[in-house]
This record gives structure tokens, C-alpha cells and sequence, in this order.
């Protein structure tokens, strides 16, 4: 099953809406990791001087499931809101984000060039959330991957500013290129809460195969 | 002379009484698109930087956002605005109200489903 008819599916049995932000607010930074079933792990790191940009690098590790090759990719991003509509009761996004770095591998010498751009759209109420993103990998002559991930999220209770926000998420992720074959998909439990000292997203959770999907993230 | 002065220092007090009275103690503001703490963290923060904000109240549930105002000062709407816009998020209404914050939120308290 395709991603795009997985998430189809969901769609019809949820109301629609976002994987995290990669733009925190004017003046914010952003911190996250994902360990991602084993098969991609990133870091990153952007401050936002304005709600509709920011800028930062990351560290992506690929290890393809079959054991045949494994990357590793540093990079500098900026990002961009290109649209937000802010509706009374319901938020949705568009964002887009471009990057160059550095690449080194187990099946090529030395290192290359690594280029990564990629896009988000999501739609988010107190009760659910959706989310369709897209992230595309390239170096010349040695790899091309696209990374395809489906989020449908859904709250068991309206959060307020000052309560434990909890979500219950299914995730579906395609990768190309020879990382894994098929669609992966994952339950999740995502809880967020906000203080003095920022604010904290933690996710966890399996994917059909068994293996840790998680996620966290610091705004402040 | 003495009772001179005494009426003008009761006329003075009547005066500030009256006008801090008057004068508003806290900001409600109607927000579009706000519907997660997470992001709205930085409407927080960016209104809790004003000099004349003395707290800030998100109420997510029912889109509003408050500044309980220090006393004797005040924000203006388009400064107000401006900020908000700048966070990210759409302003549809803005009222001065005198109420606290406290009695804000006993009242939404009230009203939760």
C-alpha cells in the first residue's frame, strides 16, 4: 500500500492535521531528535528570528535495513512558512526548507556534497492533528533518498496552556533508495507541556516491525 | 495656608483614585489559529516582555489571550496587534476590560464544558 493511499485511509476515518514545526516562534529556538526504527536518526537545531523563517543544521544518520550501507549526513537548513491560515478554531500550514552539507558513506570514499530540501503541510485542531511531509536527499552520484511521512493525531481531551497536552498518534513512512522497503507504520503517544523554562514535546512509541520510533523536542 | 494644602493633597488623591478606577487592568484579546500550546508558547513570552505586562493568560480552549496590565500603564491596540501578528497568529478582537486575570480565569473556568 502506497503512502499516499495509507494516509487516504486514515483521512477518511479521522478529521484532518503535524509532525513538529521546524519554525518555534519569532525569537525561538528549536531543538529535536528522532530515533526513527533504526533506520534514520536526526538532529537538529534553528532559531527563528521571525515566525516566518529560521535557520540552523542537523546531523541525519541512514542505515538501510537490509545492512547494506549506512550514511551519514551534516547540514546547514533554513526554513520557511510559505502560507498559515489561522482559523477560529483550527490552525494549518504550509512550509518548505532547502539545505547543503556533507555526506560520507559506507559504499562511497571520502565525502560529498549532500543537498536536502523538503516540505511540510499540516492542519491542526485542540482534538487533531494532521500531517504530510516530505524530505529529499541528494549526492551527486552516490545516493538519492525521499523520505515520505504520514502523521494523524488525535487528543483524548482539549489541552489548555497550562495542562499535559497528550496525543495519540499513527505514523506511515516511505523511504527510497534501498533504506526500506514498503510502508512503515507506527503508534505513537505524544505528550507535551509547557513552563517557565520553554516548552517539551516528547513522542514514543512502535512501528509494525517491533522497533522504537521517537522523537523529542525543546522550544525555548 | 494648611487647609489649603489639605484640600488641594485630598483633591490630588480623589484625582489618581478615580483615574486608576477607571483605567483598565487587564487586555482580552479574541485569537485566530491558536490551538496548540506548544506553538503559542511564544505569545507568551513575547507579550510577557512588555513593559507595562504584569501576567499573561492563554486560554487555548476558547482562543483568548490576557495581559493583566501593571498599574498606571498601558498597551496600546496596534502594539498589541503588531505583536501578535508578529508571533504568527490573527487578532480578531480586543477589549479592555477591568477585570483581573484571577477573575479571568474563574470565569472561563466557569464556562469550561
Amino acid at each position: 500500500m502506497s503512502l499516499f493511499r495509507f494516509y487516504g485511509a486514515l483521512a477518511c476515518l479521522l478529521p484532518a492535521a503535524v509532525v513538529a514545526k521546524p519554525i518555534a516562534y519569532q525569537g525561538g529556538t528549536a531543538v529535536m531528535g528522532e530515533y526513527g526504527a533504526g533506520t534514520m536518526q536526526e538532529f537538529q537545531g534553528f532559531y527563528a528570528p521571525s515566525y516566518r523563517w529560521s535557520a540552523g543544521g542537523g546531523y541525519l544518520r541512514l542505515d538501510a535495513a537490509d545492512g547494506s550501507f549506512s550514511r551519514e549526513i551534516s547540514y546547514a537548513r533554513g526554513n520557511l512558512l510559505l502560507k498559515r491560515w489561522n482559523l477560529p478554531r483550527a490552525q494549518a500550514n504550509v512550509f518548505a526548507w532547502g539545505g547543503i552539507g556533507a555526506a560520507s558513506s559506507s559504499d562511497f570514499e571520502g565525502s560529498k556534497t549532500a543537498w536536502n530540501a523538503g516540505g511540510q503541510a499540516d492542519y491542526e485542531t485542540l482534538r487533531f492533528y494532521s500531517s504530510l511531509r516530505s524530505d529529499w536527499q541528494y549526492a551527486h552520484q552516490a545516493y538519492v533518498h525521499r523520505i515520505d511521512t504520514a502523521q494523524l493525531g488525535w487528543a483524548p481531551y482539549a489541552h489548555d496552556w497550562d495542562r499535559l497536552a497528550t496525543w495519540f498518534v499513527l505514523q506511515g513512512r516511505t523511504y527510497t533508495g534501498g533504506l526500506y522497503d514498503g510502508l512503515e507504520s507506527a503508534a505513537l503517544i505524544r505528550l507535551f507541556k509547557n513552563g517557565q523554562w520553554g516548552a517539551a514535546w516528547v513522542e514514543a512509541g512502535i512501528t509494525q516491525d517491533g522497533h522504537l520510533q521517537s522523537m523529542f523536542m525543546f522550544n525555548f | 495656608m494648611i487647609r489649603t494644602l489639605s484640600a488641594a493633597l485630598i483633591a490630588a488623591t480623589l484625582s489618581l483614585a478615580a483615574a486608576a478606577a477607571e483605567a483598565p487592568r487587564s487586555i482580552e484579546m479574541k485569537v485566530d489559529g491558536l490551538v496548540c500550546a506548544f506553538c503559542a508558547q511564544g505569545i507568551a513570552k513575547k507579550l510577557g516582555q512588555m513593559e507595562a505586562t504584569q501576567e499573561v493568560l492563554v486560554s487555548l480552549e476558547t482562543g483568548l489571550v490576557a495581559v493583566a496590565l501593571k498599574p498606571g500603564q498601558g498597551i496600546s491596540d496596534e502594539a498589541l496587534r503588531a505583536t501578535l501578528t508578529e508571533a504568527g497568529y490573527s487578532v480578531q478582537r480586543i477589549e479592555r476590560k477591568d477585570e483581573s486575570l484571577a477573575e479571568l480565569r474563574l470565569r472561563l473556568k466557569a464556562t469550561r464544558p
